[in-house]
């Protein structure tokens, strides 16, 4: 895989785990989960490696993170949109929207 | 990003909490994962094997997210620190030499700088240094010829009251040697200046006032300032000694201001100039004239604006117009310290040179012997990042460790070097260490260490993990350190040559300066100055010839006399004979009481020497030395004849031998001798008492100091020294000069012999196998010693070669500080290149004599 492919599915990854966040908070597992209904192309290769992008995520200030109870009494860790990461999200939604709208545009013509 | 930081630097305290963590939640994830396809149907064992798979490799997983958020790269550097720590630890000598190395190398050099910086570049710490000059007229003569004398009186009034040119404007006649008499008589350095002296300098009183025009007239009462140290020394800096009275040279004078500490340190008193009846309108009457520039005023421009003025004040006379020549105070300043400088600069280059040569010799060895070391961490899977990075923090441990030693060598030598320093330092210039010179020294030699640190690294692409593991690399050492190794070597042994040549020709021109017969026997009489505190000629006239009287009946003294001067040095008093049509001959007149020639081993030549009969009958005689009999005479004998000096007419009685009277680099000079007081002079100078004592006499000095101290007036003793004394004084500078440079030559060729040692143990170290092959093949133990030596020499041979050439072109620099030797004298070149060779091989020597003591057997089963 060549490196600018990684880094768009890195891109990728990140903007879909912060759509998922846009409506609250989540443990790991859900995350993945909802990314699967979405797509099954972005954690094709293992499920895991979702979690070093939330560090990444987290250590950039676009997630905050703690250690709560789920509904079946479990403990697991929930991850949150911060401010920061709405606003990653809000730019990162607008610039996906230029370049479909880019896309169709020439598709189209 | 601070908290993010922060819990970084939580990370690295708690790794294993943070590992636990990150782990507990992947285990969740999975566990999650395991549970929902069990309650799709799959049995509890495939649910938890199918999330398991599906989930990827925890424990990879689990390092990707440590590394996010873990410790990152201050982990890393920790554990490099830590790990460099321990290397520098096991490798004590290594360290030891490498890090002393670098701290010679930046020491030495950033405290040597910073006392030349002090001498040279900022010598004049005033404001504004660039406006400040010397003031000479120079007057055109019948002849076609220019005198440059110093400016009159009125001169420097007229410049002082146009203002158009100097701010301000001052006479400086100089510094004296007086009797101060504060309760307790010591002598003193008396600096006498006129009004406005101290605003050239930009300087006001710390307390009270500065000379008015009104403290230099003549007849009005003394005033004086005291030096700062002196005030603080003396009195304590006791501020009630405003207005209080001391005695300068017998006048009571009154404390009217002290000067700020540091400037000029060394004057004790200062004195208003002139004081006393001058001709005002005479050009030339020896006190030198100072000025500062208005601002923004060239120097150029001045001189004309002041030749101007002086022009037309000549023409009013009806004088031959003269001009004005103005010189820079700080070009006068450095003058002549030109070669000193450039020598002691090229030989701290060469040493910190030589210091980063050795420091990159090391550390490529210890690069080489690494490299097994490098091959199999990259072999389990360290990045070269990694690597270099392990290496950069080795080269920056020890860069620091260094400087730092450094830095700590540089503060502690600096005073010893200001003591030793054979450049005249301005009095009033504090050495401190200078910045801008540390940090050139400390970034020469920090980077130094961190490129020939980083080599090993940088060389790794080329090495395979195969060849450095199956140890072919050792078969014959590597290549490359090998090869550079020797580079390094000749380039040592080439800087080192440089110095020692250097240092060896300072040696033997100080050899021939001391060994100079400079005509007299300064070994065999002691000299004793003594002044009375009354300075009044009549106290002094009867004075020294009682003392003379008496010092003669002391049963050591085989005979005693005394002269007006010292046997070296001192001020001279010019006087001129005049041989009918023949351009006046300078002569130095001196008054000396009988005995004196006898005592200081002056040979007679012809007639007589002078006697008391001569004081006593007040006649005119006088004894003249050869160089005045053959200027004045020529060949006929002047024993009888009359010496026409000045106005009078003295008879020579006799001809005494010449000699080097202000030390050997001087020439002889043409003498006059009076017998004392057979000269009328308005200025009458103290005498220095001569004395050749019989045998040994071990306590001659304290006697001769009761004897001075008992006869009659209240004197002053000054100081007991021997002729040879004088002697010793005479050459500080260029004993200084042996001694710096020899100094620096040592720690030059110590550092080429630690480089040379380390570079032949690290060779040997290195080929232990090869060696232990060799012996197990039956080469010969000698032989082998020989291999390794031999390894040595060639870059050694190169390095000689090399340096010889280098001390022909480098020691014309010091030409002109040698005396009556060339910069190409063959004796100290070979002097230099043999000390060199012999200390290097030596240095080679031993350590390739460990190899002969190889056990082939355990050699070979290394590893």
């Amino acid at each position: 895989m060549s490196k600018t492919n990684s880094d768009q599915l890195h891109g990728t990854l990140d903007m879909l785990v912060l759509k998922v966040l846009e409506d609250g908070p989540l443990h790991g597992y859900a995350i993945a989960l909802r990314l699967e209904r979405v797509s099954k192309q972005v954690l094709q290769v293992e499920e895991g490696s979702l979690y070093p992008a939330l560090y990444r995520m987290e250590s950039r200030g676009w997630l905050s993170s703690e250690w709560s109870a789920t509904d079946t009494g479990r403990r697991a860790r929930f991850y949150r949109l911060t401010r920061r990461g709405r606003a990653q999200l809000a730019a990162e939604r607008e610039s996906w929207l230029r370049l479909t709208l880019a896309v169709q545009a020439v598709m189209r013509s | 990003m601070i908290r993010h930081a922060l819990a970084r630097l939580r990370a690295l305290v708690r790794r294993d909490a943070i590992a636990g963590e990150i782990r507990e939640e992947l285990q969740i994830h999975v566990a999650m994962r395991a549970e929902d396809l069990e309650r799709q149907g799959l049995s509890p064992v495939d649910a938890r094997r199918q999330a398991a798979r599906r989930f990827g490799n925890l424990s990879v997983i689990q390092d990707r997210g440590y590394d996010v958020r873990g410790g990152g790269i201050m982990e890393t550097i920790v554990q490099d620190l830590r790990y460099s720590l321990r290397l520098f630890a096991a490798q004590r000598a290594f360290s030891v030499v490498a890090v002393l190395t670098l701290a010679i190398g930046v020491g030495l050099s950033t405290a040597l700088f910073s006392v030349i910086h002090a001498a040279v570049i900022r010598p004049l710490p005033y404001a504004a240094p660039e406006q400040l000059v010397r003031v000479d007229v120079q007057v055109p003569q019948t002849g076609g010829d220019i005198f440059r004398l110093a400016p009159s009186l009125v001169d420097v009034r007229t410049w002082r009251e146009d203002q158009r040119v100097f701010r301000h404007v001052a006479v400086d006649r100089g510094e004296y040697n007086l009797i101060v008499d504060t309760g307790e008589a010591e002598r003193l350095t008396v600096h006498r200046v006129s009004e406005g002296f101290f605003d050239v300098f930009d300087v006001r009183p710390f307390r009270g006032r500065a000379f008015t025009a009104e403290d230099t007239r003549p007849g009005t009462p003394l005033v004086v300032l005291l030096g700062h140290s002196y005030w603080r020394a003396r009195f304590g800096a006791d501020e009630t000694m405003l207005g209080r009275q001391i005695r300068v040279a017998g006048e009571s004078a009154t404390i009217v201001g002290i000067l700020p500490a540091g400037f000029h340190p060394l004057v004790s008193v200062w004195q208003p100039y002139p004081r006393e009846i001058v001709p005002e309108t005479i050009r030339g009457s020896g006190a030198p004239v100072i000025a500062r520039l208005q601002p923004g005023l060239s120097r150029d421009l001045a001189e004309k604006n002041l030749s101007q003025i002086v022009g037309a004040f000549d023409a009013a006379q009806g004088k031959n117009a003269a001009t004005v020549r103005l010189d820079s105070l700080y070009e006068e300043t450095v003058a002549g310290t030109g070669p000193m400088v450039g020598t002691l600069s090229g030989a701290v280059a060469a040493i910190l040179l030589i210091a980063c040569v050795n420091v990159a010799g090391l550390l490529l060895a210890r690069g080489a012997t690494r490299q097994r070391e490098l091959a199999i961490r990259a072999s389990i899977g360290a990045g070269r990042t990694r690597l270099v990075r392990q290496l950069l923090t080795e080269s920056v441990v020890l860069a620091a460790a260094g400087g730092l030693a450094g830095v700590l060598l540089a503060w502690v030598t600096l005073d010893a070097l200001v003591a030793i320093v054979p450049l005249s330092l301005p009095a009033n210039v504090s050495v401190s260490l200078n910045i801008q010179v540390l940090i050139f020294a400390a970034v020469v030699a920090c980077s130094t260490s961190l490129i020939f640190g980083l080599v090993p690294a940088l060389r790794l692409s080329g090495v395979t993990v195969s060849t450095a593991l199956s140890g072919a690399d050792r078969r014959s050492g590597a290549a490359l350190p090998r090869r550079s190794g020797q580079w390094l070597i000749a380039a040592e042994v080439a800087l080192g040559v440089v110095l020692l040549a250097g240092a060896g020709l300072m040696i033997r021109s100080f050899a021939r300066l001391v060994s100079v017969n400079l005509g007299y026997e300064p070994e065999s009489f002691l000299t004793l100055q003594v002044a009375p505190l009354d300075p009044s000629p009549a106290v002094a006239a009867q004075y020294y010839p009682a003392l003379v009287a008496a010092i003669r009946q002391l049963p050591d003294v085989e005979v005693a006399g005394a002269s007006d001067q010292l046997p070296i040095g001192g001020r001279r008093r010019a006087g001129f004979v005049k041989v009918a049509d023949q351009p006046p001959i300078r002569i130095d007149e001196r008054e000396v009481l009988p005995g004196f020639f006898e005592a200081i081993g002056l040979p007679l030549k012809q007639g007589r020497f002078l006697t008391d009969a001569d004081l006593a009958a007040g006649k005119s005689v006088v004894v003249i030395n050869e160089m005045t009999a053959r200027k004045v005479f020529g060949t006929v004998s002047p024993v009888g004849r009359l010496l026409p000096v000045e106005d009078r007419q003295p008879e020579v009685v006799g001809v005494v031998g010449d000699f080097l009277q202000d030390g050997a680099r001087s020439p002889v000079r043409a003498n006059v001798y009076f017998p004392y007081a057979g000269m009328d002079s308005t200025e009458r100078r103290p005498l220095v008492v001569f004395v050749r004592p019989r045998g040994a006499a071990p306590g001659l000095p304290v006697r001769l100091r009761e004897v001075a101290q008992g006869i009659g007036p209240r004197v002053l003793v000054d100081r007991i020294w021997s002729g040879a004394d004088f002697v010793s004084e005479s050459v500080t500078v260029p004993r200084r000069r042996m001694v710096l440079l020899g100094l620096l030559a040592g720690v030059g060729l110590l550092l080429t012999v630690v480089g040379i040692f380390s570079m032949t143990a690290y060779a040997v170290a290195r080929r232990t196998r090869e060696i232990g092959v060799r012996i197990a093949f039956g080469a010969d133990k000698p032989d082998v010693v020989r291999a390794m030596v031999h390894d040595a020499i060639w870059p050694m041979a190169l390095g000689l070669v090399a340096g010889a050439g280098g001390a022909f072109f480098a020691t014309r620099v010091i030409a002109s500080l040698l005396f009556q030797t060339t910069p190409h004298d063959p004796l100290a070149l070979a002097a230099a290149l043999g000390t060199l060779a012999i200390s290097a091989i030596v240095a080679a020597w031993i350590p390739a004599r460990r190899a002969a003591l190889v056990d082939p057997v355990v050699a070979l089963r290394a590893d």
